[in-house]
């Protein structure tokens, strides 16, 4: 690991401030991305501002029909949290597959989503629940948040402060789990809202994405065999040791399925 | 690894000449682009802040060119250092193709790559190798002509690549520019 400063602010106007005055910033949530990254000399911010010194970034409330969770709350927060379970028990199991042990109790949610990893599992969440990401300056919708590789509607100095995640009629969250990491080779999150479906997909494509061919014939009919004739295109999948894309846009197909079946 | 992939633009030859004959153009489209040196008409030198999700590391990069064939194809050979990151050598062959008004450039490009970014995970190398070169093809021809950007057509699995044709003095930087962005993509596989 590369030396820098470590700052711990108390505010979110202290840690914006830190930020634009640092030459070479970066912000520190769970750290289960930038921590190992640093230590293997991938990254070498002059300033790191760690974020967990800032109150009401944590925690989980439910009401009128949304569940808001904190950007600051770890994954094994949500996967045991008995308020998501009643709510979105596709979300709470969704958190629940995230990585190891190690890493649902020191990653945070909106480390998660403000990384954008293309395997990573909330995304899946944000965009197929039709998330509410909320910043210390804006509201982002969850369709308009994950825009390429690694990249996100965020701006430089923003942080996101929580998430409201609507509550569906029903929901259920499918992955194809790479055996080593655990990351979504792919994984499907499907949502019922009153009839309505969403279908939010991470780990096939360079960021989250809804996938409209496979909502259309859902919301047609809500039937896993319905989706036999589904065409996935795989232009501009992922392809990669584990997995190529042709093989990435079948397993949608598939998580899709097993998601409905699921769904009951 | 190898990659393959074109790339289509709209602008006419003039157009694109010039620019391509402007550095100053040429350093905008490449994100991160510290500086870039000519040493020679056949080599150059280019220094690149290259950022991709967690993963940030300056990239130092020599070129040559070979096997030129003016306005149809030719080879340009690679070698990228990028201190503790990692490492990477490797050919791109590039074909220029007259369409209509437009040209469409093809490259195939074979590296070899290694270091610590190689060795802790290939997981993105394609996805980084298509956005940096999208984000520069892109890049290139806002600055060419705002008005067409949508003619930037992504086919086959990787980028896109755009080009002129003729003005053979010329061409050799931005199929270097490409073949750096991509060489560094390779690299850059966290």
């Amino acid at each position: 690991m590369y030396q820098f400063n470590y700052h711990k602010p108390a505010t979110l106007d202290e840690a914006t401030a830190l930020y634009k005055e640092a030459d070479d910033p970066i912000y520190l949530s769970g750290g289960q991305t930038l921590i190992p990254t640093m230590k293997q000399r991938l990254a070498a911010p002059t300033d790191v501002i760690d974020l967990a010194g800032i109150d009401g970034l944590s925690g989980i409330t439910v009401s009128g029909g949304v569940v808001q969770i904190g950007a600051f709350t770890r994954h094994a927060q949500v996967a045991e949290s008995e308020a998501v379970r009643s709510a979105i028990p596709a979300l709470a199991d969704l958190a629940g597959q995230i990585g190891d042990g190690q890493v649902r109790n020191r990653g945070t949610m909106g480390g998660s989503v403000a990384n954008s990893d293309p395997a990573a599992d909330y995304p899946a969440a944000v965009v197929g629940l039709g998330a509410t990401v909320h910043t210390d300056q804006r509201d982002i919708a969850g369709d308009d948040f994950f825009k390429d590789l690694f990249e996100t509607a965020l701006q430089p100095a923003e942080i996101i402060t929580s998430i409201d995640f609507p509550v569906p009629t029903r929901a259920a969250y499918q992955k194809f789990p790479n055996p080593a990491s655990r990351y979504a080779v792919v994984g499907v999150l499907i949502a019922d809202f009153d009839g309505t479906i969403r279908v939010g997909v991470t780990g096939a494509g360079p960021c989250a994405f809804r996938a409209c061919s496979i909502e259309d014939v859902l919301n047609e009919n809500l039937d896993p065999d319905a989706l036999d004739g589904v065409e996935v295109p795989d232009a501009g999948f992922n392809n990669d040791l584990h997995a190529s894309a042709e093989y990435r846009a079948h397993l949608v197909k598939i998580m899709a399925k097993r998601a409905v079946v699921q769904l009951g | 690894m190898e990659q393959s992939g074109e790339f289509r633009i709209g602008s006419s030859r003039e157009e694109v000449w010039r620019a391509l004959n402007d550095p100053v153009v040429l350093a905008k489209c490449i994100d991160g682009c510290q500086s870039m040196e000519k040493l020679a008409d056949d080599e150059f030198t280019a220094i690149v802040k290259a950022k991709i999700g967690p993963v940030s590391a300056t990239f130092k990069a020599s070129l040559k060119l070979t096997d030129l064939n003016p306005p149809e194809s030719y080879s340009l050979n690679a070698d990228v250092k990028g201190g503790p990151a990692g490492f990477g050598k490797g050919v791109a062959d590039v074909t220029l193709i007259e369409d209509g008004d437009a040209t469409v450039l093809r490259y195939g490009v074979s590296a070899s790559v290694g270091g610590k970014l190689a060795q802790i995970g290939s997981r993105f190398i394609d996805a980084a190798a298509r956005k940096m070169a999208n984000d520069f093809f892109s890049a290139f021809q806002g600055e060419l002509d705002p008005e067409s950007v949508e003619t930037a057509v992504d086919t086959v699995s990787a980028d896109a690549g755009q080009s002129p044709p003729t003005a053979p003095a010329g061409q050799w930087k931005i199929w270097a520019v490409v073949f750096v962005a991509l060489v560094i993509a390779f690299v850059l596989t966290i």
